[in-house]
């Protein structure tokens, strides 16, 4: 089924890509090469790795592995409204609706056999605990070896050292998986691919935060997270060129979203996952998401020739690796460069790691004079979606904000 | 009176606390200040954090020279995040603890060990002394073997009320010291009645459960405690093997990682084999039933209650599954589902 999902994208993208051969059309090609992902993950002929969110999927890439994170499983199984029948999978085996649904979503597909089986499996302790858990149940689930990455908080050197020696030891864990010893030399072009895409990152951000932004509400969306799964490989570095060029191209035409801003907004964590039409509403009342708290680079350029350091300091830096206070700091930074006036914080149920702090969030903006809306909203189950209620609250705040 | 350090978590060392020249101040969720800590978190974490932070937003505590802070997960970060906010006058220390069992979290642990235990000396101008730190482990580990030979009688037979001086004692250590806790646990624990019959035979297992009064309840409805699994009970006092290793912190390190099975905590080359031990305890205390009271919203937990039920069902082992606060008030609301347990394992 996920198979055959995933091959139907790939085909309906490149046909309408082959109707536009001169078009930019960056989220298309985007979206066309995690179908591609897909397809691979769910073709039983590569060597699969099911990772925590923060894994290194350079490296791991640079080794001959396909990886991702299980978490986007679960966002793909609500995006496609196919969710509702893996939840009550995973809640009939006794997983608490009171957990995210991104993880029982993709335990359900699990327990289905709905998920292709892995090689072996890469957990990483940050962003969340809920998904170390889920990964140590998919482990037991399908008798894989398990590998965990643990992801210390404190920005420290012997924290650096620790995590970059665990990288090292995760290396001759997949080596032994694989039968292929690491070759410095596809790790080097997997880090300067990194680079590569991490420096058109930055100017793709840099662009967005024109005013008027370039952005509309869609075209960004979720998209820190999902491109580290392709910024080792030259794709990653094609993707991020069409971003810049597609934003460089609209600011150049002044065709644009943009003219009708009126309202810059900032994403706090998770974008909704299923089809509800909240960009669209805000869109309408002329309110763009200029910039997701995802979409940033925190790190420095890999190093090749120190590339484990490299690697820890790059995911010890993610936002929601550290403690709350650092978490808000670049909130506040992010609100500044890209000159907000709100921020939307959708305090996704069941997630302790994001929502747990929403109350210091809304405090942090209110000391740089940003308003927050919380919408207590579920991103990925919409069984419960209150949506005539979210509707309104959307509809207040930005009257109150205009 | 001894100046005291605030804790949370069963990860932290209170011979540590103790050689430095406090006395350890274990938080318990407990508390009649009002629920507030929700606006500054959310309402979806579990009752622990947010009781815990109820309690020093309203000043519910004694005064606390210090603060240690464990990132055992997510939710307890969340809690040390917020007590900047709350008591922005405490000083705090937070350790970061591997979720892993293996030779580099017990290297990177026994750092965090020393720091924490340099921080505390400096606290109390003290200069730092492993003399003092083995001194006290010493007695510590005295008092973890009294809480070892209760247990195992405990399992034995029925003792009526031994489950609840046993937790007396507990409490005592996380709440007071281990000098006092272990006078208890030497003299007050024999058993002055013989065995009696007619209880059900249970383990019990699950994040906390700290009032003694609860073992009471418990008996009140025919369970016999055989033994328990919770960072309150047994867990907590972990005896230090301190021959493992020349460098003490590493020692405490992988006594603390090895010997505290929590669901928070992994051996990454067994995966879900929290679901085995938990077997593997009640059959040892000669339980004939289990049963798990774990809180809402704690995702360690959550995520692996499916593989223990499923552990317990193919070994046949009746299993009982409560959710709830910690507090002696839920507690009443479980007693029929408690009794109908007791009454279909029989005696
Ligand atoms: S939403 Fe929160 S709990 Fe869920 S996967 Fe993301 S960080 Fe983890
Ligand atoms: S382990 Fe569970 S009960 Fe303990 S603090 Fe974390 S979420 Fe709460």
């Amino acid at each position: 089924m996920m198979y055959d999902h995933f091959d139907n994208a790939v085909k309906g993208i490149t046909d309408k890509l082959n109707q536009d051969p001169h078009g930019i059309n960056a989220r298309k090609k985007y979206v066309l090469e995690l179908s591609r992902l897909g397809k691979k993950l769910y073709s039983k002929d590569e060597n699969i790795a099911w990772c925590g969110v923060t894994a290194p999927f350079d490296l791991l890439g640079s080794m001959g592995v396909t990886s991702c994170f299980v978490e986007f499983v679960g966002a793909m199984l609500s995006s496609t409204q196919t969710a509702g029948y893996f939840f009550e999978e995973a809640e009939d085996s006794g997983f608490a609706t009171d957990s995210c649904a991104y993880h029982r979503a993709v335990m359900g597909a699990v327990l289905k056999n709905a998920m292709p089986e892995p090689d072996f499996i890469i957990g990483t302790s940050s962003p969340c605990t809920a998904g170390l858990a889920i990964v140590e149940n998919f482990a037991h689930q399908y008798k894989k070896d398990f590998f965990l990455l643990n992801v210390p908080q404190n920005y420290t050197q012997d924290a650096i050292k620790y995590l970059s020696a665990q990288l090292e030891e995760m290396v001759r864990f997949v080596s032994d998986h694989t039968k292929r010893p690491l070759s410095k030399q596809k790790l080097g072009i997997a880090l300067e691919n990194f680079n590569a895409s991490s420096q058109l990152l930055k100017e793709i951000y840099d662009l967005a935060k024109t005013n008027p932004s370039p952005v509309d509400n869609n075209i960004l969306k979720d998209f820190g997270t999902v491109i580290t799964l392709l910024m080792g490989t030259q794709k990653g570095i094609d993707i991020c060129q069409a971003f810049k060029d597609e934003l460089n191209h609209r600011i150049k035409t002044r065709r644009e979203h943009a003219s009708k801003e009126k309202i810059r907004l900032m994403w706090i964590q998770n974008r909704i996952q299923y089809p509800f039409p909240i960009n669209e509403m805000l869109e309408d009342l002329g309110a763009v998401i200029v910039v997701d708290e995802l979409n940033d680079v925190t790190w420095d350029p890999m190093d090749p020739d120190n590339p484990f350091e490299s690697i820890a300091k790059r995911m010890i830096s993610i936002p929601f690796s550290m403690d709350a206070s650092e978490r808000i700091k670049h909130l506040q930074g992010l609100a500044g460069a890209y000159r907000i006036d709100g921020a939307i914080n959708p305090c996704h149920w069941g997630c302790r790691q994001g929502t747990g702090i929403r109350g210091l969030i809304s405090k942090g903006m209110k000391d740089i004079n940003v308003p927050v809306l919380n919408l207590e909203i579920d991103c990925v189950d919409s069984r419960n979606l209150a949506k005539g209620q979210i509707e309104t609250r959307v509809e207040a705040f930005l009257e109150m904000l205009s | 009176m001894n100046k005291k350090i605030g804790f949370t978590c069963a990860y932290t060392p209170v011979p540590l606390i103790e050689a430095a020249g406090f006395s350890p101040f274990r938080i318990f969720p407990e508390s009649k200040a009002p629920d507030q800590a929700g606006h500054l978190l959310h309402d979806n974490l579990c009752p622990h954090v947010k009781k815990v932070l109820d309690r020093a937003l309203e000043d519910d505590l004694p005064e606390l020279e210090g603060m240690i802070f464990i990132n055992s997960c997510d939710s307890m970060r969340r809690l040390a995040d917020a007590w900047h906010e709350a008591r922005p006058d405490d000083p705090i220390i937070l350790l970061d603890l591997p979720s892993g069992i293996n030779s580099l979290s017990l290297d990177f642990l026994s750092k965090e060990y020393e720091r924490l235990a340099k921080t505390l000396f400096k606290w109390n101008n003290e200069s730092f002394s492993t003399k003092k730190i083995k001194d006290t482990i010493a007695r510590w580990n005295l008092l973890a073997a009294s809480v070892k030979k209760i247990e195992k009688k405990m399992s034995r037979n029925y003792f009526p009320g031994i489950a609840s001086k046993l937790q007396q004692i507990i409490n005592t250590a996380a709440t007071d010291s281990t000098d006092k806790a272990l006078l208890m646990a030497q003299h007050k624990i024999d058993p002055e009645e013989s065995p009696k019959g007619g209880q059900s035979p249970v383990f019990v297992f699950g994040n906390l459960l700290f009032d003694p009064k609860v073992y009471d309840l418990f008996e009140k409805w025919n369970v016999h405690v055989t033994a328990s699994d919770f960072c309150t009970t047994s867990r907590f006092v972990t005896p230090v093997d301190i021959t493992a290793d020349d460098n003490i912190f590493r020692s405490l390190a992988s006594s603390y990682m090895e010997q505290t099975p929590c669901a928070r905590t992994m051996d990454t080359t067994k995966p879900g084999s929290i679901a085995q031990k938990i077997v593997q305890r009640a059959k040892e205390s000669n339980a004939k039933g289990v049963i798990g009271f774990t809180l809402k919203f704690c995702d360690p937990y959550l995520a692996r209650i499916p593989m223990i039920r499923q552990a317990l069902q193919k070994e046949s082992i009746p299993f009982l599954m409560l959710e709830g606060d910690c507090t002696m008030g839920s507690m009443g609301q479980q007693q029929t589902r408690i009794e109908a347990f007791t009454e279909m394992l029989g005696v």
